[in-house]
């Protein structure tokens, strides 16, 4: 018999103890490739998503009339890249859009995601033109996509380019979102090293007594190591293969409504679902079992390195210094995720010292030998299974973390949903078009109908003098009248009578971002260069603009010189009980044009909140599935440990307590266990909800979202953890119920552990 | 009250490997009287540590009566219910059991462990430290069970049982693993103590030397009893 079979026989007299560690392996692996596979798929899915709506540049007539097939083959024949762009829509055919993919053949591809028209038209919408041009019973409308590269060449005479867009554009929101996610899969991978690391423990526990007895008949420890870490790179991969399948099955499990989602806005099936490799997953999850393993010959390292145990000690402290510091004071996100990881693993080596340090300070204070009897036993679980309980804490406070700031996405995300698209409808002003008339008439028939509208216009102006004494470009919002179209806002900081004051041109309101770079604060006066002219004005209220990190003014319209150059104009109007068509139809009279842009920013609002409803979801399907896997962990390995304290329990019984008492101390146990370790996760949750909102976001964009914590989940928490200690005891429990009823090898092993 | 503590008779019980029913004691009977001993001796598998077992309520007989202490039970597959509330004030309160190891908590001290034994009896914790005295190591009262050898082990098992003050008390190997005089040592602790407090004492043994020092022996490989 070699030393690998004599090694190996252990688990042949125990296979459920193997069965046990491959479980843990291939739930490792499942989780994490599931939470990688369902992020990249919903960046790779966002992506997608904003190119499918992003905004392009079309060419428009410069008359204002719409564009026909004509214009397409002069355009083409003078040499510009331009693709049409048939939108059909009527009640049978629905929304379809006939593009032609010969003529978007010179388009760039200079987008990270696929464009709509790239690869097979075999989705809908997107048919080929000449079946669009057939369908063209209903609504049609023509447009030209001219490619990006030469929008900013001057074009022919009598046409322009103008932006196209289809969607809602969620700026750096969604990208800030899928940072997030990022750094919450790290996490994830930390919390699976973790598992990965206490079943390699645990398999070692378990055979204390076979590896002493190798090391008696003389085989060098360092062998013995080698053969363990083959053993367990062996078992690995023979569980990562199915792990990662399961993984990915998971994700596309999962992953489907966020696709039918996706496709239900877009109307182009955009979700990867099953794309990526498996090489990627595997590998790194074959490095963090061998990390898992390999982290043993750190030891000598350290011990050279910090020879005292008391130098030891002063581990945690000093890196839970070094990672608050980093995170709090660092202005490099490298360096803030640095902070971020010496502060869990503080936390994580602290753990088991400090629920061990209550337990042992209970024990002391009780005169009552049973519940001392317990805190002891309490102690003696806590280091046994050390490692399951920093995974289980970590994704714990990962849950408190992501529950809040899912929740402030959410509620941040409607309100800027509801701030950008306040109005039903977004109508774009013709560039040579008056909007005074167009204002007068909404201004008389709008109210009457029971609607709101005003108009925006946009540019840019100069503030004199920043915060390092030179002047900035600010972009301008100018809006006239000021109704509940944008009285409805919600303000960070405001004056009394801000609204009115804006309206009646005596101040301004300045963007969080703004607000932040220049140190302003309401009150303070502006002096503010609009078109050549200076006027200083005082700030009346700070608005949050989320996702848009430029500094931005909001004016009332009046106080605009007549000099001021518009970069764009439109009007937002909520027509109340007239028909957007009337409205358009009034509008195409006054301007003389044939054709207006107009967008249903209802839809846009409905269909966005779809998508990030879906993604919200599966964020949180993602961190609760690591929470469970965490506590499958824990009461996986309870399991096993309890094996060897079972003779205890059953002490207790053969000292006259009937087994359901017994029972009784070991839910106690279990659920204390569970209950400390769910409150210290809160700190650490409330932390991370901190360094995600206030840290890595504005480092990342230079905006914040604002920090909610909800006392809510800690409830939650509070329940979810007193669940897992009762599976942990209910799972204990029959082994102490069916077990041997004599305790007669509870000082086995390692059984004798006080 | 009767003096017999244990009226046994015609007990039975038997296990199953695989599908083979393994037959451990059948036809089973004995007695015991107030202050008397015995000692259950023969070779291993013989069913001594069963038999403790089944007359201490931690397993049921197959078949056969049971009267101890003056409750009596009649045989059933699990005890459950009253009868299993019963066996448990039983051990509470009036038998002690010895084991030949994991007498005692580890994460707890001597004098705790007696303190616990004594408080889940419902007797006066005071005397425990008493008793770990009279056993000869009261000065290892606060030291926790690793800390001390295999025989002040035993002791400190005798003490929790003693401080008890039990009617009956069963020992399956009580000096087992201990060496030959450490092992007179407890057992002489063990029937002195036995003798002055006139319980009940049911031991199972390999020791013959022990075995001889009770009352009667009882051979279960050849079922004969002197």
């Amino acid at each position: 018999m070699t030393v690998f079979s004599a090694l190996t026989s252990h688990y042949r007299r125990h296979p459920l103890q193997l069965f046990a560690l491959a479980v843990m392996i291939l739930l490792a692996t499942m989780l994490w490739t599931g939470v990688h596979h369902l992020t990249s798929q919903a960046r790779a899915s966002l992506d997608q998503s904003e190119a499918a709506v992003a905004e392009r540049r079309q060419v428009v007539r410069a008359d204002g009339q719409p564009v026909s097939v004509t214009d397409f083959a002069y355009l083409r024949r003078e040499g510009l890249c331009v693709m049409p762009w048939l939108e059909v829509s009527g009640p049978d055919t629905g929304r379809v859009v006939g593009i032609d993919p010969l003529a978007a053949a010179c388009f760039g591809t200079d987008t990270d995601a696929e464009a709509p028209w790239q690869g097979e038209l075999n989705g809908q919408p997107f048919v080929d033109i000449s079946e669009a041009t057939g369908r063209a019973g209903g609504q049609a409308s023509l447009s030209l996509l001219i490619d990006r590269s030469e929008s900013a060449e001057p074009m022919p005479a009598g046409y322009r380019t103008a932006p196209f867009s289809v969607g809602p554009d969620t700026g750096e929101l969604g990208e800030s979102f899928l940072l997030n996610l990022d750094a919450l899969g790290v996490l994830v991978l930390l919390i699976t090293a973790l598992l990965v690391r206490s079943v390699y423990l645990l398999g070692l526990a378990q055979r204390r007594d076979s590896l002493a007895l190798l090391r008696r008949f003389g085989v060098p420890p360092r062998r013995i190591r080698r053969l363990l870490v083959l053993e367990l790179s062996l078992l690995a991969l023979v569980c990562i293969l199915p792990g990662v399948w399961l993984g990915r099955l998971l994700a596309a499990m999962l992953g489907d409504g966020f696709g039918r989602a996706l496709e239900g806005l877009f109307d182009a099936p955009l979700y990867a679902g099953q794309g990526g490799g498996w090489l990627m997953p595997v590998g790194i999850m074959l490095a963090v079992v061998l990390a898992a393993c390999l982290v043993d010959f750190l030891g000598p390292m350290l011990r050279v390195l910090l020879p005292h145990e008391k130098s030891r000690r002063w581990w945690p402290p000093a890196l839970l210094g070094a990672g608050l510091g980093l995170s709090t004071l660092v202005e490099s996100l490298p360096a803030l995720f640095l902070g971020v990881a010496l502060v869990f693993v503080a936390v994580g080596l602290w753990l088991p010292g400090l629920i061990g340090g209550f337990a042992e300070a209970r024990a002391r204070r009780t005169r009552d030998p049973l519940a001392r009897w317990r805190y002891r036993e309490l102690s003696v679980l806590v280091r046994r299974l050390a490692l399951p309980l920093v995974a289980l804490q970590f994704a714990m406070a990962m849950v408190l973390a992501v529950q809040a700031l899912v929740t402030t996405f959410e509620s941040t995300f409607d309100r800027w949903l509801a701030q950008r698209l306040a109005a039903d409808f977004y109508i774009e002003v013709p560039p040579q078009a008056d909007i005074d008339p167009a204002g007068a008439w909404l201004a008389e028939r709008i109210p009457d109908a029971g609607g709101q509208w005003h108009r925006v216009i946009r540019g840019t102006a100069t503030l004199a003098g920043g915060t390092e004494g030179s002047d900035t470009q600010v972009d301008v919002l100018a809006i006239a009248p000021v109704g509940p179209l944008v009285t409805d806002w919600r303000l960070l900081e405001a004056t009394g009578d801000a609204w009115p004051k804006l309206a009646a041109g005596n101040g301004l309101m300045v963007n969080e971002q703004l607000a932040r770079r220049q140190a302003l604060d309401i009150g303070e006066s502006l002096t503010v260069r609009l078109a050549g002219q200076t006027v200083e004005l005082p700030i009346l209220a700070i608005y949050p603009d989320y996702g848009r990190p430029a500094g931005e003014l909001l004016l009332g319209a009046a106080i605009l010189p007549t000099e001021f150059s518009p970069t764009f104009r439109s009007l937002s109007v909520s027509p109340g009980a007239m028909s957007i068509d009337g409205v358009t139809s009034q509008l195409r009279g006054i301007w003389q044009q044939e054709q207006l842009t107009v967008r249903d920013n209802r839809s846009v609002k409905a269909l966005a909140t779809v998508i990030f409803d879906q993604t919200f979801l599966l964020t949180r399907a993602m961190t609760l599935l690591t929470l469970v896997l965490a506590a499958a962990a824990l009461l996986l390995m309870g399991w096993v440990f309890f094996s060897t304290r079972a003779g205890y329990f059953r002490l207790l019984v053969v000292w006259g307590m009937s087994r359901g008492q017994a029972a009784r101390q070991l839910t106690r146990l279990s659920v204390t266990l569970t209950g400390l370790v769910a409150l210290l996760a809160l700190p650490l949750g409330v932390w991370l909800t901190w360094v995600l909102v206030h840290r890595i976001n504005p480092l990342a964009f230079g905006w914040s979202l604002p920090m909610a914590v909800y006392p809510g989940f800690w409830l939650e928490l509070g329940v979810l953890s007193l669940a897992i200690g009762l599976s942990i005891a209910w799972l204990m429990r029959r082994q102490l119920l069916h077990g041997n009823p004599a305790p007669a090898h509870a000082n086995a092993s390692i059984g004798g552990e006080r | 009250m009767s003096d017999l503590l244990i009226s046994a008779q015609g007990l039975r019980k038997q296990f199953r490997s695989g599908n083979e029913p393994v037959t451990v004691f059948d036809g089973l009977s004995l007695d015991l009287g107030r202050g008397e001993s015995l000692a259950l001796i023969g070779r291993s598998g013989s069913g001594k540590s069963t038999l403790l077992n089944v007359l201490c309520g931690l397993e049921w007989p197959d078949a056969g009566s049971l009267r101890i202490l003056g409750e009596s039970f009649e045989a059933q597959s699990h005890p459950h219910g009253r009868a299993e509330t019963l066996w448990g004030e039983l051990r509470r309160r009036r038998v002690g059991v010895v084991f030949q190891e994991t007498n005692l908590m580890p994460a707890l001290s001597l004098l705790d462990n007696v303190r616990l034994r004594s408080r889940l009896a419902n007797r006066d914790e005071t005397p425990c430290r008493d008793w770990l005295e009279r056993l000869g190591i009261g000065e290892l009262a606060d030291r926790y069970p690793d800390q001390v050898s295999g025989g002040q082990r035993q002791r400190a098992a005798l003490a929790m049982v003693f401080a008890m003050q039990p009617d009956l008390i069963l020992a399956d190997e009580p000096t087992g693993s201990l060496d030959r005089r450490t092992a007179e040592e407890v057992a002489e602790v063990l029937f002195n103590l036995q003798s002055r407090h006139g319980c009940g004492l049911i031991l199972a043994t390999h020791d013959t030397e022990l075995a001889e020092r009770c009352d009667r022996t009882l051979d279960l490989g050849h079922r004969q009893a002197r």
